[in-house]
């Protein structure tokens, strides 16, 4: 199908792009386009104009800052996993990054549009959510805005209209700590159908920051807390492993489900998942 | 199904799959066997083929193997399937006996010009088989000229003779029949003129590697390619022999061929998530004559992966109102080249009597296989949980609700 008709701007700085999102009305950014051009050409989406961000060169690029990574929200996906930057950080950012979709989808896709677009199967946000990033969004003045409170619903997060996602900002992960994002990838779509994040810092003998995290299994990302919190303070054995990962469902409500993988099916594959994404961090 | 029916009889009978089939394979049989349907096999030697397929996957290896990794709670399965296919069709009388409605030969004009090159016109009509090649190859190597001087058309209707179509496995099967009865032909005339240009009798003419010659003296010779420009120039041509070298032939085989081989997967399952790893895929085809080896070995690949498809992924969902829920390529899984390992090819040759070169079909042997193949793979490593039977696609969730019940 063909999209419906849109007018087209390319701004050069963010200041501009963030004029234009006011000014023209029914406007929204696009960035790597892997995600609102499909949605545009089944009709999901018709913007009125869509004011294309890809061309602002303080967009991009990966800076170690003393708040951590600094990542620009037209970063790609095959830019993170190839940084050495990210790789010597967060290595597991790198990972993730590494398993999205295919060659073509990391090579187009971005950060920013991942986040933004929210998709419940995207693997960014599950690994933003345990690695407590920070959002930063502009609109003449810059706002910061928390992992928890970004992802607000299915496709939905509380960016304002009107308003550009800058950068991403990863804080460092405490030395010691160790952190691993598995997939379980959708045949057709290459989509996380769940991703499980988890870290742990094993100091002496005793789990401790501890963090998980579940996607693909409900509108946003959620943090298991019930489980994380079962395992804080306790040796990593195989049987204190098994009991937080048995207690994730609890931190699941209204599981999604489709044709390839039912709502029962994922939280039985999240709790799987994070059984093994334990041990491995763990061992 | 047959080759899932055969797995459970195994089962029943607590035998080896490979036994059960053993015991009721046809023996090898070199002209005709009449099944008990009615229908007579041309050729086959079925055993032949399953024997190559276990020696390469190392069979008993591969069963020991499973054993030890059962004592560890990992399940790996091994699946066989040993097919033969009805393919090449068809005499057209069945065509007609069954209803369908036409025939089911083939024809070819072959066009020897006087610059030595040969044009080919087919009536079938190949749309990716790669049959441009074969047939290119089949003139060059009949008529001793080179590959490149062979032009072959196809699919265009104002140049070419009447066909029938490529499926059912009979492009080259039913189309190289009519492409050697139009060689035979032009090889026939060539040799009349032959013998009228070297004074000799037709009889002591003799054909090889291009050149006509006369029986015991080989330097009383003409190259193909000379006497197709005398037949074109006409300057010396016997009584009664029309001039230029150009012959067109149909062809109607008299039975169907069949194709057959020994396929075997080997899966490891993860009892916890249901997910199936595919580790290796053997097959061991028999086409009769291979006159391109890598075009076989292509549709043989493209076969498998399509039949694996249809195992493990593909499934048009549709919910209760009759939409289709499985409408794009993100929802709708087809195979893609890194779903599978290295697939481990082999052929053994039976060569058939239904048509001059001896082939059979070789372009729908892949998806017949594959997919109770991989099935039967699936079902093996599932075996000491009790599972008996999941419905296809083998999705991780139809095979953890297997493992599940089974257990409950
Ligand atoms: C075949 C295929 C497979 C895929 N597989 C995966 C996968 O396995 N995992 C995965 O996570 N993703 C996957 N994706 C999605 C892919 O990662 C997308 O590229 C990504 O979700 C969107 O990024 P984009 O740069 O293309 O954004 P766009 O499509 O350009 O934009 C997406 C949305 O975000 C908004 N937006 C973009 N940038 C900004 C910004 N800076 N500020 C505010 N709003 C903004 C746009 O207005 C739009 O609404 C896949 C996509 C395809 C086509």
């Amino acid at each position: 199908m063909f999209a419906a008709e849109f007018e087209y701007h390319r701004p050069k700085t963010v200041a501009e792009a963030v004029k234009l999102l006011r000014k023209v009305k029914g406007s929204r950014p696009l960035a790597g386009g892997h995600s609102l051009l499909p949605a545009m050409k089944l009709r999901l989406a018709s913007p009125a104009a869509l004011i294309d961000i890809s061309r602002i060169a303080e967009l991009s690029g990966i800076k170690s800052t003393k708040d951590g990574l600094k990542i620009g929200a037209m970063t790609t996906h095959a830019a993170i996993a190839a940084s050495a930057v990210v790789r010597k950080h967060c290595p597991v950012l790198a990972e993730t990054a590494g398993i999205i979709g295919d060659l073509q989808v990391r090579n187009r896709g971005t950060i920013g549009g991942s986040v933004a677009h929210a998709d419940p199967g995207a693997d960014y946000p599950t690994i933003l959510l345990l690695l407590d990033a920070r959002f930063t969004a502009v609109n003449g003045k810059e706002r910061q805005i928390a992992a928890e409170k970004f992802f607000v619903d299915l496709f939905t997060t509380s960016l304002k209209h009107g308003e550009l996602l800058s950068s991403v900002t990863i804080p460092s992960m405490s030395s010691g700590a160790s952190a691993v994002y598995l997939k379980h990838r959708h045949p057709a779509s290459s989509f996380a159908v769940v991703g499980v994040a988890a870290l742990v810092q094993v100091k002496k003998g005793k789990c401790a920051d501890v963090r998980i995290a579940i996607g693909g299994v409900t509108v946003t990302p959620v943090r298991a807390k019930a489980a994380e919190k079962l395992l804080t303070g306790q040796a990593p054995t195989p049987e204190n492993i098994a009991r937080a990962a048995d207690a994730v469902s609890d931190a699941i409500e209204n599981p999604l489900g489709d044709p390839y993988a039912s709502g029962e099916f994922r939280v039985h594959l999240a709790s799987v998942m994070t059984k093994r994404a334990l041990i491995q961090v763990t061992g | 199904m047959v080759e899932r029916m055969v797995d459970l009889l195994a089962r029943e009978l607590k035998m080896d799959p490979v036994d059960v089939r053993r015991k009721n394979l046809i023996p090898p049989f070199m002209d005709g066997y009449q099944v008990a349907t009615g229908l007579t096999y041309d050729t086959g030697n079925y055993e032949g083929a399953l024997a190559k397929a276990l020696e390469m996957a190392g069979y008993e290896k591969l069963r020991k193997q499973q054993k030890e990794m059962r004592a560890k709670g990992e399940y790996l399965g091994i699946g066989l399937c040993t097919y033969a296919e009805i393919c090449g069709l068809g005499p057209s009388q069945v065509a007609g006996a069954v209803g369908f409605g036409g025939g089911l030969w083939e024809s070819a004009i072959v066009r020897f010009h006087p610059s030595g090159k040969v044009n080919v016109m087919v009536g079938i009509s190949p749309h990716g088989q790669g049959e441009e090649t074969t047939f290119a190859q089949i003139v060059a190597n009949e008529l001793g000229v080179g590959v490149d001087d062979v032009e072959i058309t196809h699919g265009d209707t104002e140049k070419t003779p009447m066909g029938w179509g490529t499926y059912g496995s009979r492009g080259t099967a039913v189309g190289s029949g009519a492409l050697m009865g139009a060689i035979a032909k032009i090889k026939d005339k060539a040799k009349t003129l032959t013998a009228h240009l070297l004074e000799a009798s037709v009889d002591d003419i003799e054909y090889a590697d291009g050149k006509f010659f006369v029986k015991g003296s080989p330097s009383k010779s003409k190259s193909i390619q000379d006497v197709a420009l005398m037949a074109n120039v006409a300057w010396n041509m016997p009584k009664g022999l029309e001039p230029g070298l150009e012959a067109s032939s149909f062809f109607d085989p008299p039975n169907f061929v069949y194709p057959f081989g020994a396929h075997i997967a080997v899966v490891k399952v993860d009892a916890e998530t249901g997910e199936i790893a595919l580790q290796r895929y053997i097959a061991v085809d028999d086409c009769g004559k291979v006159i391109n080896p890598m075009i076989v070995a292509g549709q043989i690949h493209g076969g498998i992966a399509q039949g694996i498809g249809q195992a493990l992924w593909e499934e048009a969902v549709y919910d209760d109102d009759g939409q289709l829920l499985s409408g794009s390529m993100m929802d709708y899984a087809v195979p893609k080249a890194a779903f599978f390992p290295k697939f481990e090819l082999a052929m053994t040759e039976t060569l058939t009597t239904v048509n001059p070169l001896g082939v059979k079909g070789i372009g729908e042997t892949g998806t017949i296989a594959s997919t109770p193949a991989v099935y039967n793979a699936v079902a093996d490593a599932l075996a000491p949980l009790g599972v008996k039977t999941i419905n296809m696609p083998l999705t991780p969730e139809r095979v953890w609700r297997a493992i599940r019940e089974a257990r409950s």
